[in-house]
């Protein structure tokens, strides 16, 4: 009777998943701008290291790349709804250009006003060490062998760390600018933050990494999806069209359901973020964790679809599939963060939470 | 894109604690009790106060028997209805028959029917499914013959849920057999205290009651045919895109899709063991600690996609979800959640072994999941499979015997 009491009372919410003008804009000019931009060649061409320097100057053009010191052409920066609508363009044709990290970073920057003075270097993409450094620990960074500014979490202190020259690259499944960084002594250290705001400012920069690659994941699962709905439509068996019958049109279905559920899923986790922080909750490492998973099989899927012809070099899938896992790896491992998020609603429904502020349920391992 | 709170005005607070009041009143626990044993979806006295209130039709003017409410208005309604868990199964098929209904049948006709609706006297259920049919419920072959001014129907149908409940059956029947499969079908609105109908009662194990119908030399006046003969395809897409939510304008306050609806009962089975999980914890649960914590973020984040998830995908994951995340649940808790309502330790009181067995007919009924991904593949433009039967009325192997 009280949980029918609390859902009558529950308030009442807009599920408008629908694109107003401005975001419906956004769409559609950058649907056009990777469709023209970003054929599969360029994609081919930019490998191994996965950057494209002209893509990423003009995508820069655009005013679509967050500024790191604040100061967005227009007044007002993108929100996260838009870079994840923008994300999810670059993913479907595997975009090789930095724009997460870069863009995740520059909102970081932009949050800390000692950045503005000591200066990133102007127009080159920066990207975010996702783990904390300890000592001269090296760690593999997405996109730092194509950045020479890298803003990390080094011994509890947010630093901005700007090299001579980016880390080397560490050749990759996805073909991602991976580098092999760490801290090193002839690095221009800026200090942006310490202690809890500096963990604060590195968390909220994680999870909003995550968010627009779960975006970008999306948009690598329709890709590749439709790549196998082409071929199962021309490729015939026994007569009929392959993608006639159930065991293929079924299983590319359920790679459209969830592609579609994990957009709306970002879209409302980036709203959330954007609009009201604190109600975001576990919104955001969901959307990862479910990204992640319908990217690996929607990828599996789309490869296996086209047979023998799709587990080619050639065929366009295997760039995705490759990416499938080459991107989302990145962000860490969906089953710790759906462990965590467990932990916090278990905590939430009353189990102990010691002093410590690390929700733990009775039994679990200290 | 906006989930934004929706800001109520001072009417629309006061429409909301009439709501609350209305309810507090009607929906008592006794209904509610009665209902999880009985499984029948309904209560006479409930459905004739809604219908006082002019909340069968909100929408409609109150000239009519309706309550004239606001788009808004009626969003509150419904959602505190579903909310109250209220036993109010031939609301959703009287409003979806009635679209038919308001398209095709004469004005007369109409306007005798909308208030006695409206009122709650009048209600409508749906005969789709043939006993060898299932969801190909364009494949029927209750048969309707022409004689004079009356038709004659011999067959039987199952799954008219509320038959008990309900005034008129809305009733698929074939009458030209020689047709093509979906040019051969005719709507009917029988009157289900007609001679020659019998009705059965079948018990889900999901502990609802539906019914099987049978059909022997029923006499049906050509007036309570519904739109042309043969015409019976075009005319049962009005209320079966309304179940399928298709085509439907949004105001950014509906659900994404049907799923949502079944989505809640995995809702009410993960509120009522949550607290109990976080109670004992992994030390008095048969799960380990990182496991129980992984599963419980993996069903939030099942329920959190489908919530979202829309058309005919939204309805797959709700069902789907709501299956495999009340089993989890059930792992999780262990045999406690077995016990059902009124055996002591039972959680929730039988929530989960409830939700449990319940869940089981979200993929089946309104049209199955493999039904909806058709739909799906279809959509992403995959081409049809030409079987044997998708165009062409295939004559039953079986007449099916009472």
């Amino acid at each position: 009777m009280d949980d029918r009491k609390a859902a009558m009372n529950a308030e009442l919410r807009y599920q408008d998943y629908s694109l107003d003008d401005e975001e419906e804009a956004v769409r559609a000019t950058f649907e056009r701008f990777f469709r023209v931009e970003c054929p599969s060649s360029r994609v081919r061409e930019a490998e191994p290291v996965g950057f494209d320097p002209r893509l990423w100057e003009k995508l820069a053009a655009t005013g679509a790349v967050p500024d790191p010191l604040g100061g967005d052409a227009g007044g007002e920066a993108p929100t996260l709804v838009h870079l994840a609508l923008i994300a999810e363009e670059l993913g479907r044709v595997l975009a090789p250009v930095p724009f997460i990290s870069h863009a995740v970073t520059a909102r970081l920057l932009a949050r800390v006003t000692s950045a503005r003075d000591d200066g990133v270097p102007a127009g080159e993409p920066i990207t975010l060490a996702h783990r904390p450094v300890t000592g001269t620990g090296r760690q593999l960074v997405p996109d730092a062998a194509v950045c020479r500014s890298v803003v990390a979490l080094v011994d509890d202190e947010l630093v901005l760390c700007v090299s001579g020259r980016p880390a080397p690259h560490a050749r990759n499944q996805g073909s991602t600018p991976l580098g092999d960084w760490g801290v090193s002594h002839d690095m221009r250290r800026v200090r942006l933050a310490g202690g809890a705001e500096a963990r604060r400012l590195h968390e909220l920069a994680l999870r909003e990494w995550r968010l627009l690659m779960a975006a970008a994941l999306v948009g690598l699962v329709r890709g590749a999806l439709r790549l196998a709905v082409d071929f199962a439509k021309t490729r015939t068996t026994m007569g009929v069209p392959i993608g006639a019958l159930q065991g293929i049109s079924f299983q590319l279905a359920d790679v459209a359901i969830a592609m579609d559920a994990a957009r709306h899923l970002v879209w409302r986790a980036a709203w959330f973020m954007d609009h009201e922080p604190a109600q975001a909750g576990q919104l955001p490492g969901l959307a990862y964790a479910y990204a992640c998973r319908a990217a690996t099989t929607g990828a599996v899927s789309a490869v296996h679809v086209q047979g023998g012809l799709g587990f080619t070099v050639e065929a366009d899938s295997s760039l995705y599939f490759r990416r499938s896992k080459g991107w989302s790896l990145l962000g860490g491992d969906p089953g710790v963060i759906l462990t965590q998020a467990g932990a916090q609603l278990l905590a939430a429904a009353g189990a102990r939470i010691p002093e410590a502020g690390t929700p733990v349920v009775r039994g679990l391992p200290q | 894109v906006n989930f934004g709170t929706v800001a109520l005005d001072d009417p629309h607070q006061r429409f909301a604690r009439d709501v609350d009041a209305f309810l507090a009143a009607h929906v008592t626990t006794e209904i509610l009790g009665l209902e999880r044993d009985s499984g029948d979806g309904f209560d006479e006295r409930l459905y004739r106060a809604l219908g006082s209130r002019g909340w069968i039709m909100p929408r409609w003017p109150a000239e009519v028997g309706g309550a004239g409410l606001d788009p808004l208005s009626a969003h509150i309604l419904s959602v505190k209805l579903t909310a109250s868990r209220a036993p109010l199964n031939p609301l959703g098929t009287t409003r979806m028959v009635w679209e038919a209904i308001e398209r095709y049948m004469p004005a007369g006709w109409v306007a005798e029917f909308r208030p006695k609706v409206a009122a709650g006297a009048v209600r409508f259920c749906l005969g789709y499914s043939d006993p060898e049919g299932g969801s190909d419920i364009a494949g029927a072959h209750l048969r309707a013959v022409r004689r004079g001014g009356t038709w004659l129907l011999n067959g039987a149908k199952m799954f008219t849920t509320g038959a008990q409940n309900c005034q008129y059956v809305f009733l698929i029947t074939r009458t030209d057999p020689d047709a093509p499969k979906h040019r051969g079908l005719t709507m009917f609105l029988v009157p289900l205290s007609s001679p020659g109908i019998e009705i059965q009662a079948i018990r889900t194990f999901g502990g609802e009651r539906t019914n099987a119908v049978y059909y022997t030399d029923v006499s049906v006046p050509d007036r309570y045919r519904v739109g042309a003969v043969d015409d019976g395809w075009s005319v049962l897409h009005t209320p079966l895109d309304q179940e399928h939510h298709v085509g439907q304008e949004t105001d950014g306050l509906q659900d994404q899709s049907l799923g949502r609806a079944f989505l809640r009962h995995l809702e009410a089975a993960y509120t009522a063991a949550l607290p109990w999980l976080a109670a004992r914890g992994a030390e008095e649960t048969p799960s380990a600690p990182s496991a129980l914590c992984y599963r419980v973020g993996e069903i939030a984040m099942e329920i959190e996609a489908a919530t979202g998830a829309p058309g005919a995908g939204g309805r797959i994951l709700g069902a789907e979800t709501t299956i495999r995340g009340v089993a989890a649940l059930t792992d999780l808790v262990g045999v406690a959640a077995m016990l059902p309502r009124g055996v002591p330790g039972a959680i929730g009181d039988g929530e989960i072994e409830f939700m449990h067995r319940f869940a089981q007919g979200t993929t089946i009924y309104a049209g199955t999941t493999e039904v909806f991904r058709g739909i799906v593949a279809r959509q992403l433009g995959l081409p049809d499979l030409d079987l044997p039967g998708r165009r062409k009325y295939l004559r039953p192997q079986t007449i099916p015997q009472r």
